[in-house]
């Protein structure tokens, strides 16, 4: 996988977490069906794997070495003890085959589920959690850890399955032969169970330390390559080389340590084979003599302690997995958990009015309510009005657009449009009310039609007819296949100033009543901002209109400018006005407005 | 270990001599520990092949009735003690051989690291960061299996299929035969197999990176998805990639649905041919029953070596790619000149001089640089432009990032080709315009070009880059760790963080690629300030858009298309440049009450 080794320190969760499980379980539930099918393999697979060395007992004892029978009887049964022992194997094959495409399948379409529901919970969550969790984290989630969990229902909940019913089998099948030679052999049971559960436990901590050295290796790799000139500038080859090289040496140590326990675990587990196969000969043997036992059922003792000890080593290397799988399957669990802080409205408002105009009243809000960064704002804007908001870098103008839209809810006050308070929308009616260019931009990896029609279903002439009118088909023209043009991650790579247009475009696509707009910090080429104002212009009549401003010309052709400091609004009137009056805005035009803008915060 | 049956997927001899030069190194070093891994290994072979035949002497006495209950103890016995000898021996040839995989392993890796760190910027845009990681984690791996598990394999396949088949054929010729007949199936079946599975699953790991990089795309544009009610459409799309994801996985599962049945059933049919012949022959009294339960055991053991081979030759197919692709960049040559630094002596105050200086990158037609012309000493230059004008790569340059031809580029009048390549950069400062900044804390990460810095030092240069009063206020000061897994800093607080760390090392030329492009304005004031106060003296280049901090230096150089357009002070590019009388509009002239700029 291209996961280089990543891990998350932490909490360790044990394997006997009935939660974790039953939750799981309710997934499998869901595919029952296909599930009873596979464990109804599972059995059948056992029965005529154990049936092997029965039928060549039969064979040994009833056949080959009764010396009573005539030749002919002999080679007549011979033949038929083959032909079902052939009849067995290919059983064994196609039943065991069968089994695993039928567990593959339950497995990825329950996993498939899991992800879904994750991703879709995960885009209803509210930005709090987003901002807590850096987003590779969150991807994590619905790809390793999602992918952890499988191994553990492939390994784990399958193949631990079908081993213990083996085990049992042969236990079984070794009691109906010989009692008192069974009860010789059952003390391999703990002393093998026990073995392997010590050994899991170890290699389960050795694989741990090896796990969290390579991803200090792959880190420190990732950040060296991406900082390479940085490093090669200051003169840093050597400390690099020396870091890197005691990294890799720790690795080297720690697998050789590893390597160490492996090279323990593995031989003792074939000498404890051996040894069953010398308590066989030397007490079957005796058992033989004393005529409680025949030569046939000696041979099947023999294959089925070989069956006996083939899952133990697996089943030991298999411990590891569980373990990083319940953690994943937790971290899955607490995420789907986490609930929204922003409530859905439980009857929402029919959206009956349509004038668009918006309200803040006496607004408080604080990302950390210790810790506000929106001060009382009360701020009207009348249907159709274009209001610039202005002020320097962490004055609130964001946070407003992000309360608006409901990303975080204030903690005090409210915001209403046509006086409806907007949580009393649903999320998607406001949504859909209020429409934003952000200054980052959500690329698909499609043509450039879809990109702007996304979910809306409108009709391609419908879009070329707002283009047009709009003045944007330029942006469109320039493209090499216009709107069939493929764009995002190997198609065309478009601009800083395209990207905007796309995002224009698609707010456009939408007619919201309410036009909210974070202008680009970034210089963008004139020939996409030329576009960009003639299309703004359009835009802003009939719309009520929001603009975090940060040229000039913006500014000034909005109606009303209001300036923000401090999460306060401190100013507000028209240019002229606010000219005039010599304060804030006067000192921030000064600043020079266009090249003071810098990155928003989150 | 070679495999000459199929060329196809091979290297030509020469390169696989070539190739396994890489290797060779270790295997030269650790000769002994191979050479007492293998006879460990040839040992334990060995007596595993003894132990069916004390069983067969075993059920032969049990048959014919002359063996006593102290001849099966002496047999049990027999069998206990070597089982002891093969587990310690087992494990001696684990820790070699094995071992040696990773002492191999760990040389590669180092190797490759030190070549990456010789390596230009050129051959990191032909590698990506990506790719480099892919090279250092599943390349290795697959050397490492090869050289380790792949040759023990190999080995041990060998030996015990050769010595077993003996053993059979000593016990009955035709029955061999027999029971062989199959396994030559399995070895072909799994070679296939193993191959297309290799190849089905690479699918699965595309469409695994395509889902995750959907995700991410998704998880970074959050606010978008919800301002856009889009949830349910990226869901679904999001769904379309998972059920093709489930599909491959399946596609996969069919092939390992087959493999191990179709081992285990081979096997099986071996020992449904024993049990059909060997039983003719013991009825028909060729063979004992001692004979044909030894000849069961020996068939155990065959199965797995017979696998093995399938398994093996994809490993080493494998291993040999993997090689390959490690040898193509371990032998890739640095594009700037490799030369020793003979303790040159620093220069106090160096020049740089652009003679006719022209450069293309790889692969295009069009000169990012042409024909430049260009003295530059001590001073502040400032250097402005339009994207793609050529800016940055003249800094990249200047910083010996890419190659230029003989006798365009001279440093203190010594043509840079003839110089070491960290001598030049030795002289030098430099803060692109990424800043990029490592997981450590913020002291070391501006101690970095000068690793014996004091804190007086450190904290001066923080000052002087308008950064000390950020540090200061952040949780554990100057031991605030950053990057991943720390404290995350604002653009421009990470910009300032860069300015620091080239200001700490107070080398005599400093080149800034408009790394303050992030900076607010009132700080930019701060940081020019700073930088007017540490770097009397010293020639400076640096690159910017900002009107008002190129109206400070000494002289800006305007580019156009990768030509120099305009020379001049402030002054006198505003009366002859255009495009520099445009951005001074568009950037001064619009406010109304600004003042007139000096």
């Amino acid at each position: 996988m291209m996961n280089f080794g990543y891990d998350e320190g932490g909490h360790r969760v044990s394997i006997g977490d009935m939660r974790i499980w039953r939750r799981i379980a309710r997934y499998t539930f869901n595919r029952w069906v296909s599930f009873t099918f596979a464990v109804l393999l599972s059995l059948a697979v056992t029965g005529a794997t154990l049936a092997q060395p029965w039928l060549m007992q039969q064979g040994i004892d009833r056949y080959i070495t009764d010396i009573n029978l005539d030749a002919t009887a002999r080679l007549i049964g011979l033949s038929t003890t083959a032909l079902w022992y052939c009849i067995m194997v290919i059983a064994v094959f196609l039943l065991s085959f069968l089994q695993v495409v039928v567990l593959e399948y339950v497995g990825q379409w329950i996993m498939h589920s899991i992800r879904q529901d994750l991703f879709a919970h995960m885009l209803r969550l509210d930005l709090n959690i987003f901002n807590s969790n850096p987003t590779g984290r969150l991807v994590t989630r619905l790809t390793n850890d999602i992918q952890n969990m499988y191994e553990m229902f492939s390994s784990v909940m399958v193949t631990m399955f079908n081993d213990l019913l083996r085990l049992i089998g042969i236990l079984i099948a070794l009691y109906l032969m010989n009692v008192r030679l069974a009860l010789v052999m059952t003390i391999f049971v703990p002393i093998s169970l026990g073995l392997t559960i010590l050994f899991a436990r170890l290699a389960r901590d050795k694989f741990r330390a090896i796990r969290s050295q390579l991803v200090k290796i792959n880190s420190f790799l990732s950040e060296a390559i991406a900082g390479i000139s940085i490093l090669q500038l200051f003169g840093r080859e050597k400390r690099s080389r020396d870091e890197f090289e005691e990294l890799s040496e720790g690795y080297l140590q720690r697998t050789l340590s590893q390597i160490k326990l492996f090279g323990t675990f593995m031989p003792i587990t074939e000498f404890l084979g051996s040894a069953a196969m010398a308590m066989i000969l030397w007490y079957g043997g005796g058992e033989i003599l004393r005529e409680r036992l025949t030569i046939g059922e000696l041979v099947a003792f023999i294959s089925y302690m070989k069956l006996f000890f083939q899952p133990l080593r697996e089943l030991s290397q298999k411990y590891s997995i569980v373990q990083s799988a319940m953690a994943s399957a937790e971290r899955i669990f607490q995420l789907l958990d986490t609930t929204s802080a922003i409530h859905e409205a439980e009857q929402p408002v029919s959206t009956a009015s349509h004038r668009g105009e918006l309200v803040f009243d006496k607004v408080c809000f604080g990302y950390d309510p210790k810790k506000p960064v929106i001060k009382d704002v009360s701020l009207r804007l009348r249907p159709g009005r274009t209001v610039a908001l202005v002020g320097t870098t962490g004055s609130g103008k964001t946070t407003l657009v992000n309360l608006l839209l409901r990303f975080y809810d204030p903690q005090e006050g409210k915001i209403l449009i046509d006086d409806t308070p907007i949580t009393k929308f649903s999320l998607n009616q406001l949504r859909n009310m209020v429409g934003v260019v952000l200054q980052d931009v959500l690329i698909l990896q499609d043509t450039l039609l879809s990109n702007i029609v996304m979910d809306t279903g409108k009709s391609r002439s419908e879009i070329e007819q707002i283009l047009t009118n709009t003045g944007m088909h330029r942006f469109v023209d320039k493209l090499p296949q216009g709107l069939d043009t493929m764009i995002g991650e190997g198609g065309k790579e478009l601009s800083t100033g395209e990207k905007q247009l796309l995002s224009f475009a698609r707010v456009l696509c939408r007619d919201p009543k309410i036009l909210v707009l974070d202008e680009a910090t970034a210089a963008i080429d004139t020939e996409s901002e030329n576009i960009l104002e003639s299309a703004l212009a359009d835009a802003f009549t009939g719309r009520t209109s929001l603009i975090i401003a940060h040229r000039l010309s913006t500014i000034r052709r909005a109606d009303h400018i209001v300036v923000m400091a401090g999460g306060r609004i401190i100013e507000q009137g028209n240019h002229e006005e606010l000219i005039a009056a010599d304060g804030h805005y006067a000192q921030l035009v000064a600043m020079d407005l266009h090249n003071g803008a810098t990155t928003a915060p989150a | 270990m070679k495999e000459t049956n199929s060329p196809s997927h091979h290297p030509a001899n020469a390169r696989l001599k070539e190739l396994l030069g890489l290797v060779r190194h270790s295997f030269v070093t650790h000769r002994l520990r191979l050479l007492l891994g293998f006879i460990a290994l040839l040992a334990v072979d060995f007596l595993q092949l003894i132990i069916p035949r004390i069983i067969k002497h075993g059920v032969d006495g049990l048959a014919n009735a002359n063996i006593t209950q102290i001849g099966l103890m002496k047999l049990g016995g027999l069998i206990l003690s070597i089982a002891l000898v093969i587990a310690v021996l087992r494990f001696v040839w684990r820790y070699l051989i094995i071992g040696f995989s990773r002492l191999l392993e760990q040389a590669v890796r180092n190797r490759l690291f030190r070549h990456i760190l010789k390596m230009d910027a050129q051959f990191f845009e032909k590698y990506t960061t990506g790719d480099l990681m892919a090279h250092s984690s599943n390349d290795l791996n697959a050397v490492q299996m090869a050289c380790g598990m792949g040759l023990v394999a190999a080995v041990d396949a060998f030996v015990m299929s050769t010595a077993a088949i003996g053993f059979m054929v000593h016990i009955h010729g035709q029955l061999t035969l027999m029971a062989l007949l199959p396994m030559p199936f399995l070895a072909i079946f799994t070679r296939i197999l193993s191959g297309r599975l290799h190849r089905r699953f690479a699918t699965v790991q595309e469409q695994f990176s395509s889902m995750t990089e959907f995700a991410r795309s998704t998880l970074i544009s959050i606010r978008l998805i919800k301002a856009y009610t889009t949830e349910k459409f990226q869901t679904e799309r999001f769904g379309k990639l998972g059920r093709g994801y489930v599909q491959s996985n399946l596609r996969v599962a069919v092939i390992q649905g087959l493999i191990f049945p179709i081992a285990t059933m081979v096997g099986n049919l071996g020992m449904l041919l024993v049990l059909w012949f060997g039983g003719k022959l013991v009825i028909a009294g060729t063979i004992s029953i001692g004979d044909f339960v030894a000849f069961i055991t020996y068939l155990y053991m065959l199965v797995w070596p017979m696998m093995a081979i399938g398994w093996v030759t994809n490993l080493v197919q494998r291993g040999l790619t993997s090689l390959n692709r490690i040898h193509t960049l371990v032998t890739s040559k640095p594009a700037l000149p490799e030369l020793e630094n003979h303790n040159l002596a620093p220069i106090a105050h160096p020049t740089y001089s652009l003679r006719e200086l022209t450069f293309f990158y790889q692969n295009e037609t069009q000169p990012a640089l042409n024909d430049i012309r260009l003295e530059l000493g001590p001073g502040i230059h400032g250097v402005t432009g339009r994207t793609g004008c050529g800016k940055s790569t003249l800094c990249r340059l200047l910083a010996r990032l890419y190659p230029v031809m003989d006798g365009q580029l001279f440093f203190d009048n010594t043509d840079v080709n003839t110089l070491p390549v960290d001598y030049i950069r030795a002289h030098l400062g430099y803060v692109g315009q990424e800043p990029i900044l490592f997981s450590d804390t913020i002291a070391a990460n501006i101690a970095l070009g000068k690793p014996d810095a004091t804190q007086a030092e450190i904290e001066a240069a923080a000052r002087h880059a308008a950064i000390h009063n950020d540090i200061i206020e952040l949780s554990d000061g100057y031991g605030t760790l950053i990057g991943e897994r720390g404290v995350k800093l604002s653009g421009g607080q990470r910009q300032r963080l860069a300015l620091a760390r080239a200001l700490v090392c107070d080398r005599p030329l400093l080149i800034i690629d408009d790394g303050l492009s992030a900076v607010d304005v009132a700080t930019e004031h701060e940081v020019f300030n700073g930088l007017q106060q540490r770097l009397a003296g010293k020639t400076v280049i640096i690159v910017s858009n900002r009107i008002k901090l190129l109206s400070m230096t000494d002289r800006t150089i305007i580019l156009e298309e990768g030509r120099i357009a305009y020379d001049g002070r402030h002054d006198e590019l505003l009366k002859q440049s255009s495009l520099y009388r445009s951005m001074y509009d568009k950037q001064m002239r619009q406010t109304p009450i600004a003042e007139p700029v000096p």
